[in-house]
């Protein structure tokens, strides 16, 4: 049992950054775009939201940088790169009408190649690697909560003793049910995404809609890597250890079947499954198997989500289709 | 009623007909732009441009051995456009190339590592080739099942076979193909496992140049073609003609699977000579892009896939000249990408400008 | 589309004649100075590149000290660097690339190269082609193909003692008990170079502090951030209070400082990175070893198939103690342990020391001939130890002894 509890308190470090990838991208998808390019949105926040600290930092001078600068840095620098992501993919799917698979994907192979050159320019120019001085790195993965509250048995790991943006990433999840389900904008931006034909009959802007709902998407998936970068890699661009978060995320969303609170539990559960194998040995069954335990299970949730054709746990109707008025 | 609303500044219209040749212009020009756009990050790298640029397509075509290496890259990737082009004509979008070529991969390898030893080259390397494509072809029906009779969304579904099929892979890596215990690496094949080479590349060349006749003809010039043609082209239209959508969409996934298979198979076979995990290496998505830019055609393929691998070849070679990050080719090939889609727009729709002389309705 | 094709072509061609040239003006122009001898190319395939901080970083310092110094002393080499490269078709591309522009010398970095590597080498019997921590090179039969590496255990070991004084002072001060002095162990794979390592590491630890134990994970991979962040967080929640590891990033030292525990590294300093926590790390400084095999090279002086570097020959060697958070005399006991391991008196495997499975080691081959993975050659124990690095510089230690807990064996 303690185990468990162990892992999952452990799970919550990486499950952070697929909470962010998979809200942003709920978000998105809501609004009837699908957004393939998470992986290279995560790339981008995760490399910008180290160099803007680390710019800071070089400008201002080791010692005296302040932490929270540096932190509200990271978060506004890696946002701003998905959100304008997310208006390029907007931009190329919406106004001019391009195809949303090959947009995402071109995405991915645009926005990791992007990071890529990023981080390898920012390590030629300050000579060495890319990092931030101990203090802010610190202050990063904060585990700030009251020891008494990490103390509680088995809630206590797992709820408390985690870094900040794991408790940003569950605000960002309420926050968005609560608009999804209790909000005006928040129903017309499901309407688009379920039909926007009607949508549009009933006077709603599709276009202000879609582009809104994958620029705030961008932005918060883009947040996802920089939390990554940041607590789990120790403010360090270290490329390959993002690799398939991005695509770990699009999996999530399905798995969550689009529901933002799903996404609190269900990204601590891929986390877990991720590292489970070096916490509990599960005899006889492969490591690398239940590695991929999460896209199974995935495939599951979808193929019985399609047969049952339950209403609510469908993906949004039109998601993935452009909306062109003059074929209405 | 239009009432007091003006007409807005820009309308769109959509094209029946455009000049040819003003769809070239419009073509060529947004891959100037692309490459206008690329020179940014060379720039910023601190290099010039054109300088830069000469020394990709040095590094791509400069010399035969540079040829060569391009076209190693070049061959996947065209073979996997090949193999996705069917089902993007039909609007099944199968983004689960990736997991289908791993799939091919480990059954070809199987075959390789069972009977490496004991049969001999002409016996081996078409038994590796046939259970490769079934490889392929099994693991796309999968997704092709599902979507015919449910209606499971292809996209998300392929995407969760392909990383079924790395771990897969990375499991016999690491637990019965293990060479030395602990490595996690298996042994090289043996010779007679091995694709010979033709001009020094493994002729995998020569296979994908006669696959792309090959898919041409079954396109263009087989029932299946039309087939899958009318069903891309308006779904209801299909059914009303009577065609059976749901098998036609998974003979498809098993076509496009195999395609991608045997591409698998050539990987492990000519290019590696071994197998892991990562025998796909980012081209099942690449190739996507690939067969989109090429609108599908079978010979326009050919020179996208070209294209991009002198690209990325040559960004190889400008790291180890320059001090420029080979991710320079990810980003022109990105931009590329979004002009060419971007472009399509002008291509297809024409845009009407309210004119001063409105008249109100 | 068609027409397209030929345009597109036909422009990138002539542009390309235009400028292709200036490509390769650059190169002969920036070597003016050094016009008059042909510059030797050196060739350098690596895994990863310098961000990795670990292990690339390392051997690019190395190889980059050899050059400036190659240079120091007349002689006129050029480096060309091959990075992230996989361990698949990529390599071998990257090989021939390497010997078609010129270069007559070409390292390759990683184990998993070697097969790629050798296939290479076959195509260009003129050009020499290095595998490090391999073995399969200097038994191939071929002439041009050579394997090097150190004897890092010896430093394994200096790093062990270190962390042994530590253990002992959290002993002495209260703060553990003599059984809960157990070291957690971030590996990469289960094969021998790990084994070695880590086995080395252990028994320089319980030089010092005798109720050690260790326990392992292997996660799989030579880096990953997520995973060995992950496994050094379990290895502490199971009670390992001095985390190592085998492994390219800088993860493991984080965790353990944020932990509260402490830390010995691999491949570079990292107490900066984690100044609460690590102590040293163990690495092998490749300088020497690129300084020579070029320089005999150029002046055709042959370079044994073969090579291990030692502590005497500095070429295994520890960072820089934290002085803040080490054990007192800590310093001083290296230097002992130091001295006496180059000049031989002390045997990091002296079999009294350790036992496999209750027993006393008193055999074990070191050379696996047939291929089948199973050493068959060469006694490795003789004279009360196990001569690890003798016959071949890859490591060939693969046993498992008593007091280390291998928690996850599945690899």
């Amino acid at each position: 049992m303690n185990a468990i509890v162990l892992l999952l308190a452990a799970a919550g470090a990486y499950g952070t950054a697929l909470m962010l990838g998979t809200l942003g991208e709920i978000l998105t998808e809501k609004s009837g775009n699908m957004n393939l390019g998470v992986e290279g949105m995560m790339y981008m926040g995760g490399i910008f939201g180290l160099i803007a600290p680390n710019l800071y930092e070089h400008a201002v001078g080791e010692g005296n940088a302040s932490p929270a600068v540096a932190i509200l840095l990271a978060v506004v620098a890696s946002f701003a790169i998905g959100a304008l992501a997310g208006a390029l993919f907007s931009f190329l799917t919406v106004t001019l009408r391009a195809n949303q698979n090959v947009t995402g994907l071109a995405m991915t192979t645009f926005g990791t190649g992007v990071a890529k050159f990023a981080g390898e320019l920012r390590r030629l120019q300050v000579g060495g690697y890319v990092t931030l001085s101990n203090d802010l790195k610190f202050a990063f993965d904060n585990h700030f909560m009251p020891a008494f509250l990490k103390k509680i048995p088995v809630v206590g790991p797992i709820l408390f003793d985690q870094s900040e943006f794991f408790y940003l990433s569950i605000l960002l999840a309420v926050l968005m049910h609560l608009f999804l389900t209790r909000t005006k904008t928040g129903l017309y931006l499901r309407a688009v995404g379920e039909s926007p034909s009607t949508a549009d009959t009933a006077g709603i802007d599709i276009t202000r809609y879609k582009y809104l709902a994958t620029i705030i998407g961008g932005g918060i998936s883009a947040m996802g890597g920089m939390a990554y970068t940041m607590t789990t890699a120790g403010c360090v661009w270290i490329e390959a250890s993002l690799s398939g978060t991005g695509w770990l995320a699009v999996a999530l969303v399905i798995f969550c079947t689009w529901r933002p609170l799903n996404a609190i539990w269900s990204s601590i559960l891929f986390g877990a499954l991720m590292i489970m194998y070096l916490r509990i040995i599960v005899p006889f069954f492969p490591t690398e198997l239940y590695k991929i335990l999460p896209y199974f299970v995935t495939i599951v949730v979808l193929v019985i989500t399609s047969m049952r054709n339950l209403k609510d746990k469908q993906p949004p109707a039109s998601l993935g289709l452009n909306y062109f008025r003059e074929e209405r | 009623m239009n009432d007091g609303m003006r007409t807005p500044l820009i309308r769109l219209a959509k094209r029946d007909e455009m000049n040819p040749r003003m769809v070239w212009a419009i073509r060529i020009g947004s891959i100037l732009f692309a490459f206008l756009l690329g020179t940014i990050p060379i720039l910023m790298a601190g290099e010039n441009p054109f300088v830069s640029y000469g020394i990709i397509i040095n590094g791509a075509l400069g010399k035969p051995g540079y040829i060569r290496q391009t076209v190693k890259r070049a061959i996947p990737l065209l073979g996997c456009a090949l193999a996705i082009a069917p089902c993007f004509k039909m609007r099944f979008w199968n983004i689960g190339a990736e997991g289908q070529i791993t799939m091919g991969a480990i059954l070809a390898s199987f075959v390789a590592i069972t009977w490496g030893k004991l049969l001999p080259s002409p016996l081996l390397l078409p038994l590796m080739a046939v259970f490769g494509i079934v490889g392929g072809a099994v693991w796309a029906l999968v997704p092709g099942f599902f979507k015919a009779k449910y209606n499971t969304n292809e996209t998300l579904f392929t995407l969760m076979m392909n990383y079924i099929a790395i771990g897969i892979a990375r499991w016999l890596q690491g637990g019965p193909w293990e060479g030395r215990p602990g490595t996690q690496l298996i042994p090289m094949f043996p010779e007679a496992a091995r694709l010979p080479s033709v001009c020094g590349v493994y002729c995998g060349w020569i296979i994908v140049l006669v696959m792309v006749v090959l898919v041409h003809i079954y396109m263009n010039y087989t029932k299946h073609g039309y087939e899958v043609a009318v069903i891309g082209d308006s779904i209801n239209t299909a059914r009303y003609a009577g065609m059976n959508v749901g098998w036609v969409m998974m003979r498809t996934m098993l076509f496009s699977g195999a395609i991608s298979g045997m591409v698998g198979f050539m990987l492990v076979s000519g290019a590696n000579g071994t197998l892991n995990s990562d025998v796909a290496g980012g081209v099942g998505f690449t190739a996507i892009t690939v067969a989109w830019l090429g609108q599908l055609n079978s010979f326009a393929m050919i020179a996208i896939a070209a294209m991009l691998a002198i690209i990325g070849k040559g960004s190889a070679t400008l790291q180890t000249r320059l001090s420029v990050p080979a991710s320079v080719a990810d980003i022109v090939s990105g931009t590329l990408l979004f002009c060419m889609l971007g472009c399509e727009f002008f291509i297809n729709y024409k845009l009407i400008f309210r004119s001063k002389k409105e008249v109100r309705a | 589309m068609r027409k397209l094709t030929a345009i597109s072509m036909a422009l990138l061609l002539a542009a390309s004649a235009v400028f292709a040239n200036g490509g390769q003006e650059q190169a002969p122009a920036k070597k003016a100075e050094t016009a008059a001898k042909k510059a030797t190319k050196i060739g350098f395939v690596v895994i990863n590149d310098e961000s990795d901080q670990g292990y690339t970083w390392n051997f690019m310092n190395g190889m980059n000290a050899a050059i400036d110094k190659l240079k120091a002393d007349g002689y006129n080499v050029e480096l060309l660097v091959k990075r992230n490269t996989t361990e698949s078709a990529i390599c071998k591309d990257n090989n021939l690339e390497l010997a078609e522009d010129g270069c007559e010398v070409i390292f390759n970095n990683s184990y998993g190269f070697e097969p790629f590597m050798l296939e290479a080498a076959r195509e260009y019997p003129d050009v020499k082609f290095i595998g490090m921590t391999n073995c399969g090179s200097q038994s191939d039969g071929n002439p041009n193909t050579y394997n090097a590496f150190a004897s890092i255990y010896e430093g394994r070991y200096v790093a062990g003692v270190a962390a042994g004084m530590k253990l002992n002072q959290l002993i002495d001060e209260g703060k553990i008990t003599k059984e809960q002095a157990v070291v957690g162990y971030v590996g990469a794979y289960s094969f021998a170079e790990v084994i070695s390592g880590m086995t080395s590491y252990f028994l320089g630890v319980r030089s010092v502090c005798p109720s050690a134990t260790m326990k392992v994970y292997f996660v799989g991979t030579w880096g990953d951030a997520t995973l060995e962040e992950a496994a050094a967080k379990s290895l502490i929640d199971s009670g390992c209070v001095m985390i190592s590891q085998h492994s390219d990033t800088t993860s493991p030292a984080l965790a353990a400082q944020k932990a509260g525990v402490f830390h010995t590294g691999y491949n570079t300093d990292m107490t900066k990175a984690a100044p609460q926590a690590s102590l040293l790390s163990c690495r092998i400084n490749w300088e020497p070893y690129f300084y020579t095999f070029i320089k005999n090279y150029i002046d055709g002086v042959e370079n044994p198939s073969d090579y291990t570097g030692t502590m005497a020959d500095d070429a295994v060697t520890v960072t820089d103690l934290n002085t803040a958070i080490a054990a007192p005399g800590t310093a001083e006991k290296i230097a002992q342990v130091e001295d006496a391991l180059k000049s031989g008196k002390l045997q990091v495997f002296d079999t009294s020391t350790f036992t496999v499975k209750g027993e006393k080691l008193t055999h074990a081959f070191a050379l696996d001939t047939d291929g089948d993975f199973v050493p068959d050659k060469e006694e490795a124990v003789y004279d009360g130890a196990f001569h690890e690095s003798k016959f071949q510089s890859a490591p060939y230690f693969a046993i498992q002894i008593d007091g280390i807990e291998w928690l996850n064996a599945a690899y």
